[in-house]
């Protein structure tokens, strides 16, 4: 069992964002095949990172995280010196009140924003090092991010929605379809190519909004409050799906208030006022 | 991000958004019209009117006397048979047709058929060195114009008109003129180059010549002259004026000499500063058009950047928008630019259509104002696409 990681008692472990063995570099990789999900690491599926953490690889290593913002005079210090690590194929769930700085730290984990102070190491590399063109990179080859309000791309069908990612990533366009088909398949929508984000239930749009975020086989699957919009059997059913996800070996770290949301992951960090104030595993849920 | 991805995408923008596109392109399309129609229809008048003066003939000149602050009645600077013969017997083969300049209108009655004859008087070989060529019969020798015969030459549609064939010489027409009527004999009908004055004055009146010696003498003021084609124009203009000068005893510049040549590099002159008028009209327009896609591109900017915010989260780099944002604002206006080509070239076939003059559309010009406006599009979109290109991602995905 992973001792609990405090915040304001950082670990020093030497070399951080060391480069892992695979994986690593951002060098566009466009290999965009049709097979669904990421290989399985070893001794992933649905067991708990934390209890695996030790083995597994480590996908997110995180010291001392610091994010002020500054308006004017004013200065809100979101994050205040946060610390964890994440392993592969690992089920997180970030809880707290609203306010926390759990969106903050998602949008600094997704590489929307950069951190104010500390280190963060997304496969071994060190996001500070990086500029704004470099980050686009990261972000479109190894994070797949889901918003509460699924910010589908209006008057899109879902396929080209599910298909931007790799337009920007360059994959070739016979590619695109193929895997874009593909990925709206798994998530239950494969009879909603065509349609048009105003066309779809809330669920289906965040299905595709899963299904877009998949795209590039990124190692970290990022959500913010994903079910925050939606009704109770919708929020059921992406669950599922995340759930699935991850048993598939893809790494999910998502954001909400919702308890019974956070049940479904197998570690739990709660932050309160810019801190983690707790992070501990869950027992698995029972599948359904 | 592929240029075809860009490209489709500002189509669905321009889609989705017809009706503001379309006035977005106003200003586009009103400057592009009314330029390619000018220029097309100025084209089209000054290639028409170039060839009117080689119908002349470039060697083609006329010599008047200056007649400014001059006493009127008094004749002596005006020209008769004897300067003829001076001017013939000086410069010889230098001057290739020589002939004072008369000229009266005549109505005439043939059967029920009635018209009007424009009469211009020649001596011989005018129908020669001015371009045309005789259909039937002869042209006038010079025993005809020493003796004062009085014979005619009309053009074939005259001859069709009033007797229904062309071959009419030997026919004679009644006309008045030089202050008599007269029996005239048709000794030729000759056939014009085509052109637009010929075919303006189709059906209502008809250039026929007669010999200037029917005019009895009397002093014309123009000179009607062919210089030699080998001789440059306007030296021999000089020689000639200065000699003309000599023998009327007057001031060596006396006498101007006008040659259709001089006429047509004026001409072109004219067309010159008009283009330059009509470039700044160009200029003015397109500024104004270009301003207009700056304005809605910013406001689509505004609109969209939610989208933007999203696309960036996706791994769009600063330039993929940049680009997609210029491509929208390059199409927008090179759509304009096209639509104001056909709609000018339109215009201009329209109205050189009316007045019977053959449009000639240089598909260059329809590429350069669809290249230009492009370049419009890009110039006042760059400002836009810059400000969507640099959004925060997270700014912009928080935008409401
Ligand atoms: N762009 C911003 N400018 C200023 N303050 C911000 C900004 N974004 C978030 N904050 C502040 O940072 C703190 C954490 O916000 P956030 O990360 O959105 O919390 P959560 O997602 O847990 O509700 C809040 O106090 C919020 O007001
Ligand atoms: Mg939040």
């Amino acid at each position: 069992m992973e001792e609990n990681t405090r915040a304001g008692a950082p670990i020093t472990p030497a070399p951080l964002c060391r480069a892992p063995a695979q994986g690593a570099g951002i060098s566009g990789s466009t290999a965009a095949d049709t097979t669904l999900g990421r290989a399985p690491a070893q001794g992933a599926g649905n067991k708990a990172g934390g209890e695996t953490g030790s083995e597994a690889e480590k996908i997110i290593e995180i010291r001392d995280l610091e994010k002020v913002y500054r308006n004017g005079a004013i200065e809100v210090a979101a994050l205040r010196g946060v610390s964890l690590d994440i392993h592969k194929g690992e089920f997180v769930a970030i809880m707290g009140t609203s306010g926390s700085g759990k969106s903050t730290f998602m949008n600094i984990l997704g590489c929307l924003d950069r951190p104010t102070g500390g280190i963060y190491c997304l496969e071994g590399l060190d996001i500070n090092e990086y500029d704004d063109n470099e980050l686009s990179l990261i972000r479109n080859q190894k994070v797949g991010f889901v918003f509460q309000s699924f910010n589908l791309i209006p008057r899109t069908s879902a396929l080209k929605n599910v298909e931007l990612p790799m337009v920007y990533g360059k994959v070739p366009a016979a590619k695109r379809h193929a895997r874009a088909h593909a990925l709206l398949d798994k998530v239950g929508l494969g009879d909603r190519y065509g349609h048009m984000p105003n066309e779809l239930s809330g669920g289906q749009r965040q299905r595709v909004a899963i299904a877009r975020a998949l795209t590039n086989h990124p190692p970290i699957l990022l959500a913010d409050e994903p079910t925050g919009n939606l009704d109770s059997k919708s929020s059921i059913e992406i669950m599922e799906l995340f759930a699935e996800l991850n048993n598939d070996g893809n790494t999910v770290i998502l954001v909400t208030h919702e308890p019974d949301i956070a049940e479904w992951a197998h570690r739990v960090i709660t932050f309160r006022d810019g801190l983690i104030i707790s992070d501990r595993t869950n027992p698995p849920k029972a599948p359904m | 991000m592929l240029f075809l991805e860009n490209v489709k995408l500002a189509l669905l923008a321009i889609k989705s958004n017809k009706m503001r596109s379309f006035l977005t392109m106003l200003g586009i399309i009103i400057g592009t019209s009314s330029v390619i129609a000018i220029t097309t229809i100025g084209d089209g008048a000054s290639s028409a009117v170039s060839a009117e003066f080689d119908s002349f003939g470039k060697n083609n000149a006329n010599i008047y006397p200056n007649t400014y602050g001059m006493d009127y009645s008094d004749s002596s600077d005006r020209f008769t048979s004897s300067d003829i013969a001076a001017l013939n017997e000086r410069f010889g083969s230098e001057i290739e047709y020589v002939s004072p300049y008369y000229s009266a209108a005549t109505d005439v009655k043939i059967g029920r058929m009635s018209g009007q004859f424009n009469l211009s008087s020649v001596s011989g070989n005018y129908i020669h060195v001015s371009g045309g060529s005789l259909a039937y019969g002869r042209d006038f020798s010079q025993s005809d114009i020493d003796n004062r015969r009085e014979f005619v030459i009309i053009p074939e549609e005259a001859a069709k008109k009033f007797f229904g064939r062309g071959d009419v010489a030997g026919e004679s027409i009644s006309m008045s003129f030089a202050g008599q009527i007269r029996e005239m004999t048709i000794i030729g009908v000759y056939r014009q180059k085509d052109s637009i004055f010929s075919r303006l004055m189709s059906g209502t009146s008809y250039a026929a010549y007669v010999p200037y010696t029917l005019w009895n003498d009397a002093p014309s003021e123009i000179l009607d002259l062919y210089v030699g084609s080998s001789q440059s124009i306007s030296a021999s203009l000089d020689k000639i004026t200065s000699y003309l000068a000599l023998i009327h005893k007057r001031p060596a510049d006396h006498y101007i000499g006008s040659s259709v040549e001089a006429q047509q590099t004026r001409m072109t002159q004219i067309m010159g500063v008009l283009s330059v008028a009509i470039g700044a009209i160009a200029a003015i327009s397109l500024l104004v058009g270009g301003i207009g896609i700056m304005n809605i591109m910013l406001v689509s900017v505004t609109e969209r950047t939610r989208e933007i915010g999203i696309r960036k989260s996706l791994g769009a780099k600063t330039g993929d928008i940049l680009v997609q944002f210029l491509i929208e604002a390059m199409l927008v206006s090179a759509l304009g630019g096209l639509i104001g080509a056909t709609l000018g070239i339109g215009v201009a076939t329209v109205g050189m259509g009316l007045a019977n003059v053959s449009v000639n559309v240089d598909p260059f010009v329809v590429l350069l104002s669809v290249g230009f406006s492009a370049m419009v599009g890009m110039f006042f979109g760059l400002y836009p696409a810059r400000k969507a290109a640099k959004l925060d991602p997270i700014e912009a995905l928080r935008y409401e």
